[in-house]
């Protein structure tokens, strides 16, 4: 398919953009920033017949809290999560997350349901939707489930999204009183990256250095994002002093198998996965100290 | 080909071109408008920058077809020779530009920016609006400069701050 003889179809609602989903006459994609979508197209990766431009689709834009769960519709930018004071206040880290990716001119294109779309194992927010319990609902013409957000990415640009479905909603837990967040990423330059590493680690504190329990969640360090099970474990048996963060950030590499790419070898990802989980650990207990 | 309408500058424009055809090509090729440049062509370096209802965008990486009634500020929509922005004067009076290529983009980047302040803003905060703007020859320093001195007269002038 030439770009010249590509189509860009608009539909007004949910529905009609379910509808022409249903449809397998044409080999369709959807574009919603196109931060993503264009690149590829340009790169001749991604060559639909037709776009569906779903980005002017309001009803798919929201951000709101029902009955303990947020819920965020796949239109919101990265922008809107780090100006929302629903977020700010009981998903933090879904915010840190968010003001990583790229630079201003990204964060306002690019949207939630686009990142969790293209599945890359670098993607931003996706680890800190691993630690906020997310799951994700994909609708079809007829039908509506709901994937836990572990289940959904089957390999590097992979998911369970069939081709008749789209993201309409991703629902978080809020963080709790005594739970702190924070996202970490290594990128080759501040602005406009993609990781070499990322991580998102949520903590369930009692007092002082005391851990109740935790999740970390590694990007770009495995065909998917994963959650680093073994250093979770050692999380509630100690208070987290110093020495202690040193020992779980050291076992990091035994959780990760990354690769070498054009942006780092997997040895440098090794190394940096405890860097960066060193660091957040660190840098969550001065935070809770100061709380 | 497609007739697409939506706004350049406030005159609204229609242009008959492929749907899939980026705005910075429609820009500079159906429109005659070539301040924003083309220079990675995939979102890194900023110089293609332009408002999409207000807010700083890529035009490299937006779609025509996606336009439909929307509304774009280019760097000619912002000031021309004739009637520069403070931002531009800004730019000139500092000499926060050499080759020129990235500079469009960065006042574009620089216009978004300064709307929202209510102080000057510290070199931290510059550095951050501006992450996604690159610039080959100044060393950005001048650049952060200007953006100072115009954020400082648009301060003055909206009587946020004392003329000095
Ligand atoms: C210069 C540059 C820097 C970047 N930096 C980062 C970074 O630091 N971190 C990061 O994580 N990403 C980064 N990205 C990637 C990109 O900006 C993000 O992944 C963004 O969130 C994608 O959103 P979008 O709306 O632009 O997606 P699009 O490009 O519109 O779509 C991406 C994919 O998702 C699918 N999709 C979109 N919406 C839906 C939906 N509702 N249902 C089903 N499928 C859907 C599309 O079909 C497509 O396959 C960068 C990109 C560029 C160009
Ligand atoms: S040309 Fe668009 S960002 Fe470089
Ligand atoms: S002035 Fe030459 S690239 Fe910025």
């Amino acid at each position: 398919m030439l770009i010249s003889e590509m189509d860009i179809i608009t539909p007004q609602t949910v529905n009609d953009c379910l509808l022409i989903l249903s449809k397998k006459e044409t080999e369709h994609r959807i574009i919603a920033g196109g931060t993503d979508a264009v690149v590829r197209m340009k790169e001749g990766k991604w060559l639909p017949s037709t776009w569906i431009n779903i980005k002017g689709l309001k009803e798919l834009r929201y951000i709101k809290e029902i009955n303990g769960t947020i819920h965020i519709g796949p239109l919101i930018t990265h922008t809107d999560i780090i100006h929302s004071s629903l977020l700010q206040k009981k998903a933090n880290i879904l915010v840190e997350a968010a003001r990583e990716v790229g630079a201003i001119q990204m964060q306002n294109m690019g949207t939630i349901g686009g990142n969790i779309g293209t599945a890359s194992p670098a993607g931003d927010t996706i680890p800190a939707l691993y630690v906020l319990n997310a799951a994700v609902e994909l609708q079809s013409l007829h039908n509506k489930r709901l994937i836990p957000i572990n289940l959904l990415f089957t390999g590097p640009g992979r998911t369970v999204i069939k081709p008749n479905e789209m993201i309409t909603n991703i629902i978080i837990q809020p963080q709790t009183e005594n739970e702190i967040g924070i996202f970490q990423k290594l990128g080759p330059r501040k602005a406009q990256s993609i990781s070499i590493v990322n991580v998102a680690i949520m903590l369930s504190m009692a007092k002082d250095r005391e851990c109740l329990g935790g999740k970390i969640a590694f990007g770009s360090v495995a065909p998917t994002i994963i959650r680093a099970k073994k250093c979770e474990a050692l999380l509630p048996l100690n208070p987290l002093t110093d020495d202690i963060i040193e020992n779980i950030a050291k076992i990091a590499w035994k959780e990760v198998m990354p690769i070498t790419d054009g942006r780092a070898t997997a040895e440098y990802r090794r190394d940096m996965a405890s860097a960066l989980l060193e660091r957040g650990l660190y840098r969550l207990m001065r935070r809770w100290e100061r709380k | 080909m497609k007739e697409l309408n939506f706004t350049v500058n406030g005159s609204l424009h229609s242009v008959s071109c492929h749907p899939a055809k980026t705005l910075l090509d429609v820009l500079r090729e159906d429109l005659d408008m070539t301040a924003s440049k083309e220079c990675c062509g995939k979102g890194e370096c900023g110089s293609c920058s332009v408002l999409l209802n207000g807010e700083v965008v890529c035009s490299c990486l937006v779609l025509v077809g996606q336009l439909e009634n929307e509304e774009i500020t280019t760097c000619e929509g912002i000031g021309l020779t004739a009637n520069m922005d403070v931002i531009q004067e800004s730019f000139v009076e500092e000499g926060a530009t050499q080759c020129g290529y990235c500079t469009p983009g960065i006042i574009v980047a620089s216009k978004a920016f300064l709307k929202n302040i209510d102080q000057v803003p510290t070199i931290d905060e510059i550095k951050t609006a501006l992450g996604g703007n690159l610039c080959r020859c100044t060393g950005y320093t001048k650049i952060i400069n200007a953006i100072q001195m115009a954020a400082k007269k648009e301060l003055q002038e909206k009587g946020a701050m004392p003329a000095v």
